[in-house]
């Protein structure tokens, strides 16, 4: 047998996503060097305001993801407990929503239920940290429970036959099942979370009440706007990429990889617990949180603009480009997060564990980077060569599939992983082609977590607002950008009929990606 | 498979939709905001009204905001696009001017209809305007009269704002202040921060948040209420009148000193001034008209707010202190 070699395509990736990443950040950095050369006193990053942006940035970014995990464990135990639950799919769909919905939006759904006027009155003390944790949790449970839940598909079913032999309580069931399987992704998954939270800007800064709240993303945004200082804008971005490198290198130290192979079993846990009355609370509760945003919404959108917003073929065709975009940024995510993903697991496989991590931590990160900063490095980098505007799709889809490629490796980097470890070495013995081996392992065992992050990509590049606005060509408006103006134009109420138009759009196209591509 | 395929024609579809080519015809590029080029703005409006004599394309592009406007074209430098920069305020316009990007427009102003006498050989208006609160007329039945009134009553109005770093009528309010309070601006931040509820990142944030009565007052513009008369027949709205005065924002156009198109950046420069573009402006971009007498205004124009006195720093002045006051608001709010 000739020695197994780790397939090279990954680090290929990582190559490419160096480079669309620094080159923007080198122009800037660049730039204004060879146009300013200010220096003023103290170094920025010596500076106070500095130091309280980052510590406030980290801060609630920790408590949002921290706080978020947690409720999300419940929610998905219990609905992995109660999976005869009627609305179960339904459920599913509804908690990949919140991820489309701009932020803007998503802060007048928050503001409608917990505002001064909601349904549960919070006041003014909605405004702080509680807002901004309110709104994270909103986001972001619903999306660490899809994350969560196929974990535990993965258990055994002779693993929970044998615990109920054995007697085992709830919590031991928890502790030595469950627990165990869910060690793998958790962290990935946490962390994907805190750097949403990391690089959350327009609810922090809105729901966070005032300049006391201010994250890393809302000065870098400062440095390029208000102080037109593009180097310290890269610096800054670099900080922040820096600043979760070392926490996601940090807390993998902590972090082992399960040694043991996990079978896969399609087999259905079967609970016979008769104790479902806590499940469904949890479930309840859960649904009511993520629901009560989305319904406001609903109510605010049905008002006498409906018909008038509904026929504007504007509308339609905005859709249809968002659509476009979604699902372009989604299979260049997929396709490169596979790549990426094939290196790791195959590294990971043959035990070098470090460097498979290492890789799967840089391709996850680059999310942090904020779009605003590449792409007015992509205009300071190309506009001498070409007009950029005239590649704002590209751009636009680039970009989103760049921060969609983090999604990508959580959802399909544990299922990858585990798919090698099992098969590797049979297909290695039967000396399967890269294309045999795709058709007749990896795509039927590995479709359904595919069906997943492209759904997730397309969702979120399809509510993407921070990449096309900084193009401005009116003939190219996508959906937010539509909603955005109206906004802008003092027409809220047509703004709540898009918004919600968004939000059905999105939630067809999550569940045709996820039924076409994952399969039953 | 399926994917590979989608992926390829996604990338023939988006190399399709994005290659617009324009015809042989002359293009003038105008940079501007996006709430001006979008479809509730002036921006389709002018296009067809300047396409129809210019025999040129007009190509508008809408960026985030003023402020991004001048950074993108120091950026872009001599390699810009824009043969028209129109978006830039008054609080801009020293920067502008000071960077070599920008040429004189050679122009005269002859109908001027701001209060003021209009001098600048840079940079000509196009529209104007007043920051103010407004308030819901159901909801707050004594609006404080003065800005040291909203300042100074602990039991005044709750109000919401926008953060002057993200936001340009969030930094006109800065400016507000500051014109009204000089060196005692920072205690007046102080007893006012009790009552803001937030500090949001824009002007949507924060009227939205206000139409849903998170607050009793909103900054924004004395002729907002003229959006609600006009476009949904709604008096409720109003702009608190302050006596010492409403600070004006002046929004301005100039020519593009790295422009190719110059003789047709004139000719758009002068249209601007014309009665045809001027028409457009008050019920799309809710300002008042740079040449228009307001007596020819549309009827939701004439029962607004009409300011006592017009407050409003030189652009130099703005220029040498913006840094030094968004420090000092910062230190202040952030306590």
């Amino acid at each position: 047998m000739h020695p197994i070699q780790p397939t090279r395509t990954g680090y290929w990736v990582l190559a490419i996503l160096a480079l669309v990443v620094l080159a923007p950040l080198l122009s800037l950095l660049a730039q204004t060097i060879l146009i300013r050369g200010e220096s003023t006193g103290l170094p920025f990053w010596q500076s106070s305001y500095i130091h309280r942006v980052i510590f406030f940035s980290l801060w609630q970014a920790f408590l949002s993801a921290v706080l978020s995990i947690v409720l999300a464990l419940l929610v998905a135990r219990a609905l992995a407990h109660y999976d005869t639950f009627l609305f179960r799919g339904l459920l599913l769909k509804l908690f990949g929503l919140p991820l489309v919905v701009p932020s803007i939006v998503a802060v007048m759904g928050v503001v409608s239920v917990y505002g001064s006027n909601g349904w549960i009155p919070l006041g003014r003390s909605l405004y702080g940290l509680n807002g901004i944790l309110l709104a994270h949790v909103f986001f972001n449970m619903p999306l660490a429970v899809r994350l969560l839940l196929p974990v535990w598909q993965l258990i055994p079913t002779h693993h929970w036959e044998m615990s109920e032999q054995l007697g085992f309580t709830r919590w031991q069931q928890w502790r030595h099942l469950e627990w165990q399987a869910l060690r793998e992704g958790l962290l990935g998954i946490s962390l994907l979370i805190f750097m949403l939270c990391l690089t959350s800007f327009a609810v922090v800064l809105t729901l966070g009440g005032g300049p006391k709240s201010t994250t890393l993303e809302v000065a870098i945004y400062q440095s390029l706007r208000f102080d037109f200082n593009p180097s310290r804008a890269a610096l800054l971005a670099l900080l922040q990429f820096a600043v979760c490198f070392f926490v996601a290198c940090g807390s993998s130290l902590f972090h082992k990889l399960p040694d043991v192979e996990i079978t896969l079993s399609n087999t259905r846990l079967k609970n016979k617990s008769k104790n479902q009355v806590i499940n469904i609370i949890i479930i309840l509760i859960a649904f009511i949180f993520v629901s009560m945003p989305l319904v406001s919404m609903i109510i605010d959108s049905i008002n006498s603009s409906i018909l008038v917003v509904i026929q504007q073929p504007k509308l339609w065709f905005s859709a249809i480009l968002s659509l476009f975009i979604g699902l372009a940024a989604s299979s260049l995510a997929v396709i490169t997060g596979w790549l990426l993903l094939d290196t790791s697991s195959d590294l990971a496989v043959l035990g070098r564990k470090r460097k498979a991590s290492l890789i799967e931590i840089l391709g996850s990160i680059v999310y942090v980077v904020p779009p605003l900063v590449i792409v007015t490095g992509i205009f300071v980098l190309l506009s001498p060569y070409l007009s950029v505007f005239d590649w704002a799709i590209p751009v636009v889809i680039m970009v989103n599939a760049m921060m969609g490629l983090s999604f990508v490796i959580r959802t399909l980097g544990p299922a990858m992983r585990q798919n090698k470890m099992r098969y590797k070495s049979l297909c290695d013995s039967l000396a399967l082609t890269k294309w045999q081996r795709f058709k007749t392992i990896e795509w039927p065992l590995l479709r359904k977590p595919v069906g997943l992050s492209s759904a997730l990509v397309a969702a979120m590049a399809m509510g993407d607002l921070g990449v096309i606005v900084l193009f401005g060509t009116p003939e190219i408006t996508t959906l937010p950008l539509m909603l955005y103006h109206q906004l802008s134009a003092y027409l809220m109420p047509s703004a709540a009929v898009t918004a919600v138009f968004l939000l059905f759009f999105c939630l067809l196209i999550f569940w045709l990606l996820e039924k076409l591509i994952g399969g039953k | 498979m399926s994917i590979t395929l989608k992926i390829c024609a996604a990338l023939v579809l988006s190399l399709l939709i994005s290659n617009v080519s324009y015809a042989t015809k002359p293009t003038l590029t105008v940079y501007t905001y996006d709430s001006f080029t979008n479809d509730w703005g002036p921006g389709p409006q002018i296009k067809k009204a300047f396409e129809k004599n210019c025999n040129c394309t007009l190509i508008l592009v809408g960026l985030e905001d003023g402020v991004f406007l001048l950074n993108r074209l120091k950026l872009e430098g001599k390699n810009t696009k824009a043969d028209v920069v129109l978006g830039l305020d008054t609080s801009l316009t020293a920067d502008a001017r000071n960077s070599g990007l920008f040429t004189k427009h050679g122009l005269k102003m002859t109908n001027s209809a701001l209060p003021q006498a209009w001098e600048d050989d840079t940079f000509l208006p196009y529209n104007y305007g007043y920051f103010a609160f407004v308030y819901n007329s159901d909801l707050l039945k004594k609006p404080p009269t003065s800005l040291k009134e909203l300042v100074k009553n602990e039991h005044g109005p709750t109000i919401l704002i926008q953060d002057p770093r993200t936001s340009t009528p969030g930094f006109g309010l800065l400016l507000w202040i500051k014109k009204v309070y000089g060196d005692k601006a920072n205690q007046a931040w102080e007893k006012l921060s009790r009552r803001i509820v937030t500090v949001s990142k824009g002007w949507s944030e924060a009227y939205g948040l206000f139409l849903k009565e998170e607050a009793f007052m909103v900054l924004s513009y004395t002729t907002s209420p003229a959006y609600h008369i006009i476009a949904e027949n709604d008096k409720r709205f109003v702009a608190a009148e302050f006596s010492e005065g409403h600070y004006q924002q002046i929004e301005v156009a100039g020519l593009v000193e790295a422009s190719q198109q110059k003789v047709l950046g004139r000719q758009f420069l002068s249209f601007m001034q014309d009665e045809i573009f001027q028409a457009i402006i008050p019920t799309t971009n809710w300002m008042y008209s740079a040449t228009l007498p307001k007596t020819s205004l549309p009827d939701g124009f004439n029962g607004l707010v009409q300011p006592s006195k017009t407050l409003i720093f030189s652009d130099e002045e703005i220029s040498q202190n913006r840094k030094k006051w968004m420090n000092e608001w910062l230190e202040v709010m952030s306590k």
